[in-house]
């Protein structure tokens, strides 16, 4: 069972293509864990706007990365727009990165 | 490919897009060859057939040529909806593209036949298709934003130029229609940069802009504005031009226009303004002296509608010329270095986020070739401007080569993605 740590650091495997940086340093990943009712791996995370072509795409691949870490669990990403998102939720490094 | 998310959904297929691209791409090398080639031409009235040769080469082979591909890929992505046809997006670019040579030729030999009528022809065919194409995709779309109203303007204008192009075309072949040529001209070349391609520029940078830099939070009232200021400035023209003794008019609507622009130009510092990502890569830099060079050009544009723009010498040459060149070609550059890498990104690596290692978009090309591109731009733009001034070939044609280097530059950075 891949505990909450595990799966965060997992999910830093998916870098925004355009940014460059991974959605962990971008604060988009709210919460990971293993949900008991279900025996999924559930994702709960935002997009840093709403309509974001990117969307659905980014969704996948965090269903991706964290199905090959952990092949016997499902996954469940849901998409959440409450909290919104700020820049005040990335990381120091993510924000190095952008004003460097 | 991936056909879960918006972008894979909608998108049309990677090769209709990319078709548009490269062309455009192989025109900009060939634009900036034929002023290498013509440099001694550039003094003087711009109707005369070598400049009227390039100015569509730059037109249609460079600028709407990317238009109409970014169209095709932007339209359903911003939009959400599918592209209408993807088989007539394939017909009209091989029309388009029999239509551009054969118009350009025709000037560039100052041959007026039935050939070139033709070509004028064929080329209002590719634009009708595209029209109705875009058309019908359009009306699929359940959510407007100001860039659909942006792509809709840009259409109508669009199909204003081209019926204003193919009658000037028969003018010039039997003049048997009674148009005053040069006016038809100045309405021609005014509808096509301000109605199509600034208006298409405008309503994809909203989206593009705040996309690359990550701006958030901003207000679009300016950007409102200038759309109606610029929408109604045009019609005004393309109504009173028709009219003696309008001058009072023509200014109004005119000045209208320019600040519609100058409007637009704001707005994108606005949201600049809110962008998190304030290191400027390559592609921004591109774009950021673009914006600079629309807010000169309009000065320049105000001043030649109140002053005898022959008065100066050269004004008309260095008013297309910055149009075409530090507006138009530095935007279009800087928004490929960001678009098609994105797109064969997207295309080749996409469905291998998550399961192997996959490249940055910035590990795609290397960006040392792309500032080198923009310095000897730049340099060659300004120097050109001096030049056209202060009337002086031999300067003249030094940086016409500086600007070939540059488009060379260009295109070994887009070579060097699509290789990738």
């Amino acid at each position: 069972m891949a505990t909450k740590d595990e799966l965060f650091e997992v999910l830093k495997g998916v870098i925004d293509p355009e940014v460059g940086i991974n959605i962990v340093d971008l604060g988009l990943v709210y919460e990971a864990y293993l949900d008991e009712a279900t025996d999924k791996n559930k994702i709960i995370m935002t997009l840093t706007t709403p309509g974001c072509p990117m969307h659905n795409n980014i969704t996948l691949w965090v269903e991706n990365i964290v199905k090959q870490f952990e092949p016997e669990k499902e996954v469940a990403v849901s998409l959440v727009w409450e909290p919104k998102w700020n820049p005040s939720m990335m990381s120091a490094e993510a924000r190095r990165e952008l004003n460097g | 490919m991936n056909s879960n998310g918006v972008i894979g959904a909608y998108s049309p297929p990677f090769r209709i897009v990319n078709k548009y691209f490269i062309s455009a791409t192989i025109s900009f090398v060939l634009l900036t060859l034929a002023m290498v080639v013509s440099y001694q031409y550039f003094v003087g009235h711009h109707f005369q057939p070598r400049i009227l040769a390039i100015t569509h080469i730059a037109t249609l082979g460079w600028i709407t040529m990317i238009l109409i591909g970014a169209l095709f890929q932007l339209v359903p992505v911003v939009l959400e909806v599918s592209l209408w046809s993807e088989d007539l997006a394939e017909i009209q670019f091989w029309i388009y593209l029999i239509g551009t040579i054969g118009l350009i030729y025709g000037f560039w030999v100052y041959q007026i036949d039935e050939f070139f009528i033709l070509s004028a022809a064929l080329l209002n065919l590719a634009m009708l298709i595209f029209i109705i194409n875009i058309s019908v995709t359009l009306f699929s779309v359940k959510q407007w934003n100001l860039t659909g109203f942006h792509i809709v303007s840009a259409l109508y204008h669009l199909s204003v130029t081209a019926v204003a192009g193919i009658l000037m075309a028969i003018n010039l072949w039997k003049p048997y229609i009674k148009i005053d040529h040069l006016q038809y001209l100045n309405l021609h070349a005014h509808v096509a940069f301000v109605g199509w391609v600034t208006m298409i520029i405008m309503g994809v940078s909203y989206k593009l802009i705040p996309m690359f830099t990550l701006a958030h939070g901003f207000s679009l009232a300016l950007g409102k504005w200038s759309f109606w200021l610029i929408n109604i400035g045009l019609q005004g023209i393309m109504v009173v031009m028709h009219f003696e003794d309008v001058t009072f008019l023509f200014y109004i609507f005119s000045l209208m226009i320019a600040i519609g622009l100058m409007l637009y130009v704001y707005q994108i510092g606005v949201i600049f303004d809110k962008r998190l990502r304030t290191k400027n890569d390559v592609g921004i830099t591109f774009s950021i002296i673009a914006f600079g060079s629309l807010s000169l050009t309009v000065v320049i544009g105000i001043i030649m509608t109140f002053i005898d723009p022959s008065s100066v010498k050269n004004l008309s040459l260095v008013y297309g010329f910055m149009i075409i060149f530090p507006f138009l070609s530095l935007l279009i550059m800087g928004q490929m270095y960001k678009i098609v890498p994105f797109l064969v990104w997207f295309h080749k690596y996409s469905d291998l986020v998550g399961l192997q290692p996959v490249p940055k978009l910035k590990d795609l090309f290397d960006e040392k070739y792309a500032k080198i591109s923009l310095v000897f731009g730049v340099t060659g733009m300004t120097g050109s401007i001096l030049s056209l001034f202060s009337n002086m070939q031999s300067p003249l044609l030094f940086f016409f080569i500086l600007l070939f280097i540059s488009s060379l530059l260009f295109s070994y950075s887009m070579i060097q993605i699509y290789k990738r």
